[in-house]
């Protein structure tokens, strides 16, 4: 091999070298660039959700007394909150109220978003109106409604005036969950049925007008267009106010403080007078870890049940 | 361009030097901002500050509330993380020992004699822990019961005065409370504080049921005896007869009583002034009453301040909760602007007399009648690591009996609350 086609040879070599780098250079580049605009997001998801997570779950491992240490008890606080009545209460109440006030609030979300989207008198002002107490701070709308709710309040007074007589509403086991439920709904429905209004007023005009002309009822309409052309955003109206409920704390807080009789115990509230209250944290985090297992079991299936109806 | 630059250099030297000199100023003698959390009104505690920073004038405090049914959560959530912006915060007496006990309060020893000639003994000693002391009393209190005379004439009944060796039975008040709604008022009989342990404590004491925490480490729960039983038996008949409202919140109840809608109402000295000035109708004040054939007992006990150990200006705070606790002066401005006795003892005897004034004929006669209940009926709360868990229990027991839960029954459900909740701490 004479010195002339060492050279070339080596050159080739590192022209081919030079080649693979700006190739791979140029297969990493749109992932380095995506990785760059998701970072604030990713970085975010980190600090935020994911590690904060880790930390309950590590937390609930352990057990600390106040005058003692910490020591290392396993799954030993998931044991003992299975075995806790007043847990067991939490839950169940958790699970009642889920399972009712979800549908009621969707359902009356989804009608009031259809009814608001018909050309009638007064439809936006009406609508502004149902919008409105969103506005208004979760804290103060419980306050608002704790006055409502008095044995002397505008509740009592409004069903002495149609001649039903006074209940006890938040004082008693039977009704104050119901209470809470109401209250909910009137912040809650204006702001899901914003998102079904929207839904609503995609669908295309000449549908129902093809529809009209074939004769099809309002009814029909309702059914056979507008549910089946809504049914995203009514997914995500499901999922996003399934979390937001099972999240619900300030009412409770301010209004019954869990009562009468535990009837009102939501498990946000359970958490937060285990942690701050009985002041027992390990355990209170081992409830968040199982409220977010909870969570995430019912979002999973209302995501399994939406892929199949696609 | 060239002038902005010169700007931003000329204003950062600027800032350099108000800064060094601020730095200064600061290393000779306390000074910046004390940030302060209370349960109370900020129009409450605006003399006492106002009087500290004229002696201070390098200390600025700021007050923060924190609604008194959420207080205690507040300051285990913040405290816990370590909250730096609380310098100094109110302390109610019985949950010292477990604050203590979690090193979120800073050790205010070096006061001690200080603290034993400015109050009482047992306004001193309620500071104490595990041999050292932990914050100075501010306040004490007592309870009084008020009754709206006119509706008492209404029914034709005499209304009880406030001396002592005349105090009425809760016997006597319910008959006289029922009478007073059959001539026309809601309601006959309301606690101001109608679901807290604090008010409701004496009941059980007056039938012999104790404070409901015993033993030598004060964590042995006993609320299932006789003395708990019959008297929260007959508390809940108040509520379920008509005599009590039930769904008015806590501290929703004393405009019950100043709206002249109750007969008779046990409330606080604070409740004095807001009468004076709220209610336009006849009223007064009687001592606090006990079941026949039980004791007397009466509710006693209030507020400390203590500094957090947290604190980045713990010089400062402890300064702030000197002059209010220690300070005769200082003491006087904290019940200024509420009708509350100040725990340090001299100015408690140059306020009384004051109070009076203030509630006018109606309250004629509430200084003796105080201090003859702070020494003679006064029972102090448990003082016990476990009372914050114990008192949280009770308070939802209470609320429950007061909405028709079976007494018995409630109070054993407490009971293995509180003695679950213990063994988990302790």
């Amino acid at each position: 091999m004479t010195l002339a086609s060492q050279i070339d040879d080596r050159d080739g070599r590192v022209r081919r070298a030079q080649g693979t780098r700006r190739t791979r250079r140029r297969h990493w580049r749109p992932a380095l660039v995506a990785l760059a605009f998701l970072a604030p997001a990713l970085i975010a998801l980190l600090l935020l959700r994911l590690i904060p997570a880790a930390f309950a779950l590590w937390d609930s491992l352990f057990r600390t007394s106040l005058l003692g240490g910490t020591q290392f008890v396993g799954l030993g606080n998931y044991v003992a909150l299975f075995g806790n009545p007043e847990f067991q209460n939490s839950l169940l109440v958790t699970v009642l109220f889920t399972v009712l006030i979800n549908p009621i609030q969707v359902a009356i979300s989804f009608l009031l978003a259809v009814l608001y989207t018909r050309r009638a008198a007064g439809a936006k002002i009406w609508r502004s109106l149902v919008i409105l107490p969103i506005a208004v701070p979760p804290a103060v709308s419980a306050v608002l409604w704790s006055v409502i709710y008095r044995p002397d309040g505008l509740a009592n007074a409004f069903l002495n005036l149609v001649g039903l007589p006074a209940q006890p509403f938040l004082t008693s086991p039977q009704q104050s969950l119901a209470s809470i439920m109401v209250l909910l709904s009137w912040v809650g429905v204006g702001y899901w049925m914003l998102f079904l209004i929207a839904g609503i007023n995609d669908i295309p005009r000449s549908y129902y007008e093809a529809a009209s002309l074939d004769g099809a009822s309002a009814w029909r309409q309702l059914w056979t267009i507008t549910f089946p052309l809504v049914r995203r955003p009514l997914a995500f109206v499901l999922v996003a106010d399934t979390v937001s409920n099972l999240l619900v704390f300030a009412p409770v807080q301010i209004l019954t403080k869990g009562g009468p009789e535990g009837s009102t115990n939501l498990l946000m509230y359970e958490i937060y007078t285990r942690a701050y209250t009985l002041g027992d944290l390990n355990t209170a985090q081992a409830e968040v870890v199982i409220l977010v297992l909870i969570t995430l079991i019912i979002v999973a299936l209302q995501f399994r049940l939406l892929r199949v109806e696609d | 361009m060239m002038r902005s630059r010169a700007t931003i250099v000329a204003g950062a030297a600027v800032g350099m030097l108000l800064l060094s000199g601020c730095s200064a100023s600061g290393s000779t003698e306390a000074s910046g901002t004390v940030q302060f959390l209370g349960p109370e009104d900020p129009a409450t505690f605006a003399p006492v500050i106002e009087a500290f920073e004229d002696e201070h004038p390098d200390i600025t405090v700021e007050y923060t509330q924190v609604p008194f049914d959420q207080y205690s959560n507040t300051l285990q959530q913040r405290l816990g993380a370590k909250d730096e912006s609380i310098d100094v915060y109110a302390v109610d007496q019985p949950n010292l020992s477990q604050l203590a006990a979690q090193g979120f309060l800073e050790d205010l020893s070096a006061l001690e004699s200080k603290a034993k000639s400015a109050t009482s003994k047992a306004q001193y000693e309620i500071n104490m822990y595990d041999g050292k002391m932990w914050a100075l009393s501010v306040w004490n209190s007592t309870q009084l019961m008020f009754f709206n005379r006119d509706a008492l004439n209404a029914a034709g009944l005499e209304a009880p005065t406030t001396n002592p060796d005349e105090r009425w039975t809760w016997e006597q008040v319910q008959d006289a409370g029922r009478s007073a709604q059959e001539a026309g008022i809601d309601y006959g009989l309301l606690l101001e504080q109608v679901e807290s342990y604090y008010q409701l404590q004496p009941l059980a004491e007056s039938l012999g049921g104790g404070s409901g925490i015993s033993g030598n480490d004060m964590l042995s729960v006993d609320v299932t005896n006789d003395g708990w039983i019959q008297s929260m038996e007959w508390y809940g008949e108040t509520f379920a007869s008509g005599l009590s409202p039930r769904g008015v919140g806590g501290f929703q109840t004393a405009p019950v009583f100043s709206d002249g809608n109750v007969a008779f109402f046990v409330g606080g000295p604070w409740d004095v002034g807001r009468f004076a000035s709220d209610a336009d109708f006849d009223w007064g004040i009687a001592p606090m009453p006990y079941f026949e054939g039980g004791d007397v007992a009466t509710p006693i006990g209030s507020w400390s301040w203590g500094v957090n150990t947290a604190s980045k200006n713990k010089e400062a705070a402890r300064l702030f909760i000197e002059f209010a606790a220690l300070n005769p002066d200082g003491a006087l401005a904290t019940s200024e602007a509420t009708t509350i006795i100040p725990a340090n003892s001299e100015a408690a005897a140059e306020y009384l007399p004051g109070l009076e004034e203030q509630g006018g004929e109606h309250a004629s006669g509430v200084a003796e009648l105080m201090m003859s209940e702070i020494e003679n009926t006064a029972v102090p709360r448990p003082v016990s690591v476990g009372y914050v868990q114990f008192e949280s229990a009770m308070n939802k027991a209470f609320a429950d009996i007061r909405n028709g839960s079976d007494p018995a029954e409630r109070l054993a459900e407490a009971e293995s609350q509180i003695e679950n909740a213990w063994s988990k701490l302790l």
